[in-house]
């Protein structure tokens, strides 16, 4: 709760700060303070909170646990790990830097939502919030055609999408009459109400588009690929990972009993994601489209976590999220740094920033499940979580095969950046700060796949 | 009748048997009016009544125009305002219930529109002329 008040008063501030300052640099350096604070209050929080006693808000609206805050912590501090990534580019976007940092601050209100709500309307509400600055992020660029173009794309198919999930919700609260997640009235009936089954398929529906996962994906390479490549960064990985936990909330909590009518639904998704993300990303020549087709199909392996019920995949879930994230970003961060983003653009990367080639290496190593990075260690949870439930052991099977599919693509541009010639135009020169933040990002990576405990200590 | 009262009687989706009428009710009025003024209308057609109509003024072009974006800004923060007040309604019915801590949630409201007022204001969205 105290972080929900301290990101909106840093929303607030921001948008008005585009006003009073009209320096770039200090607009962005004043948001990077900013949401370090936000990441102090999301510490204190989380030392204030009783580890067995969930705190909850609003009449029982919001309620509050240590996994939540733990989750919110760990958000937080990837985006204060973004703003440094990617500070820079963001100023390069467009006239209104203050808004685009104000938008990313209201959208952590919505990732504090969805993580901590237990009311069917806080969780529409977050999704609202985390959505429509979304929407702003993908057009912020506006004298370019590709952007105004995802922007259009999001926002339509995004607000019809909305409306599937309010039928889902309505169609809950008619056949349960309550909003609150962990008291619908119809699992503990004998016959189960067709009402109830049909909300939970819109439900089903509303979060796969969310999450960008088959056969609601169509929207993801466009927009990704559209959109200014900071906020595609931003998109495909913090917000992603707030969709996820609100999938796995509902899910995990309301539908536990009734997993028998919706495991199957969830199993065919996921192996069509997993299909359809990792084959199409093998034929893309740019590496920003490959790597929207990519997140399409880590969210496959996500979505494990909301297939199995167990703590191994809530486990998994933050794990997943936050190696997930932290490699994106950094291969965002890389790939603006140059201006051809196909893959010939990285030929002789190694030659020419023998550095930047081998963080990147780090990054591709860990989405595409190496060992000894993050990566692994996520996809090992998310595996374990599945093999443990035991019902869906021929998609665990499938889910590897796609795996070494993944090893294709990823290792692709390591081939480009150390055994092609060519030299790579950058954007802008890569700066000793630049190296120290990589640097750190390729650490923390190797760090999460040799010691994940870490990341569940405090939960 | 008695379809109606066991409707409301039991538990079960034959709840929502009077939505579904009301629905083909809804329908079958819309349609029936739409036959009826069809066939029984006379019907004249002349050229000044095929144009388009434009609140009485002779039409000029096509209306595919591009025109200033700050049309649509000033319609959109007119219906943004316009939802504001519309809160104030059920606030004004529960004042007296809702008491000070009502005030106090409606005073917080009304403080974050404040806001966005100033914030565009400030950004110029108002301003006619550049």
């Amino acid at each position: 709760m105290k972080a929900i008040i301290a990101a909106t008063i840093i929303g607030v501030v921001l948008m008005f700060t585009g006003i009073l300052v009209k320096e770039k640099k200090g607009i962005a350096t004043l948001a990077a303070i900013l949401f370090f604070l936000l990441l102090g209050v999301n510490i204190w929080e989380l030392s204030t909170l009783d580890a067995n006693q969930p705190q909850a808000f609003f009449n029982n609206m919001l309620r509050i646990d240590r996994y939540s805050v733990w989750f919110n912590t760990l958000m937080t501090a990837c985006t204060v790990l973004y703003v440094m990534l990617s500070g820079r580019e963001i100023q390069k976007v467009g006239i209104h830097v203050s808004d685009y940092f104000a938008l990313m601050s209201f959208m952590l209100v919505g990732l504090y939502m969805l993580s901590g709500y237990s009311n069917m309307l806080v969780l529409f509400l977050g999704i609202e919030i985390i959505s429509i600055p979304q929407y702003i992020l993908a057009g912020s660029d506006k004298k370019n055609l590709k952007s105004s173009e995802a922007s259009l794309k999001y926002f339509l198919m995004g607000a019809f999408t909305t409306g599937i999930l309010l039928m889902g919700i309505t169609l809950l609260y008619g056949a349960s009459g309550t909003f609150d997640i962990a008291r619908f009235t119809f699992l503990q009936a004998d016959s189960l109400n067709p009402m109830a089954l049909c909300g939970i398929i819109f439900l089903i529906i509303a979060f796969a588009f969310k999450v960008s996962a088959a056969p609601m994906h169509m929207w993801t390479p466009d927009v990704y690929d559209g959109s200014p490549t900071p906020f595609t960064a931003f998109m495909s990985t913090v917000v992603k990972a707030a969709a996820f936990i609100a999938f796995i909330k509902l899910f995990h909590i309301s539908f536990n009993s009734l997993s028998g009518h919706w495991t199957m639904i969830i199993a065919v998704i996921t192996a069509a994601t997993l299909l359809v993300g990792n084959v199409t990303a093998v034929f893309q020549q740019s590496v920003k489209r490959m790597m929207a087709y990519s997140s399409i199909a880590q969210a496959g392996f996500m979505l494990f976590a909301v297939l199995s019920i167990s703590a191994t995949s809530w486990q998994g879930l933050i794990i997943y999220a936050v190696s997930y994230t932290v490699a994106t970003m950094g291969v965002f961060a890389v790939l603006m740094k140059l201006k051809d983003f196909t893959y010939d653009g990285f030929n002789g990367l190694a030659k020419r920033e023998p550095l930047l080639a081998f963080v990147m290496t780090i990054f591709l190593l860990s989405l595409a499940g190496i060992p000894l990075t993050g990566g692994f260690m996520a996809k090992y949870f998310m595996l374990t979580a599945a093999v443990e439930q035991g019902q869906v052991l021929w998609l665990v099977i499938f889910a590897l095969l796609m795996a070494a599919i993944s090893v294709y693509y990823y290792f692709r541009v390591i081939i480009a950046m150390y055994f092609k010639q060519g030299s790579p135009e950058m954007s802008s020169p890569v700066t000793a700060g630049d190296r120290l933040v990589l640097v750190a990002t390729a650490a923390l990576v190797i760090l999460l796949g040799v010691a994940p405990g870490l990341l569940l200590k405090f939960i | 009748m008695d379809l109606l009262l066991l409707a409301t009687d039991q538990n079960t989706p034959f709840n929502y048997f009077p939505i579904a009428l009301q629905l083909v009710v809804a329908i079958g009025f819309v349609i029936v009016m739409m036959v009826v003024t069809h066939l029984l209308g006379p019907k004249r057609r002349t050229s000044d009544k095929l144009i388009n109509f434009e609140s009485g003024i002779p039409s000029v072009g096509n209306a595919r125009q591009p025109m200033a974006i700050k049309y649509f800004l000033v319609a959109i923060l007119f219906v943004l305002f316009d939802v504001e007040v519309i809160f104030f309604y059920p606030y004004a019915i529960n004042f007296a219930e809702l008491g000070w801590e009502g005030f106090k949630a409606v005073l917080l409201f009304v403080a974050f529109f404040l806001c966005g007022f100033i914030y565009i204001v400030k950004k110029g969205a108002l301003e006619w002329e550049e």
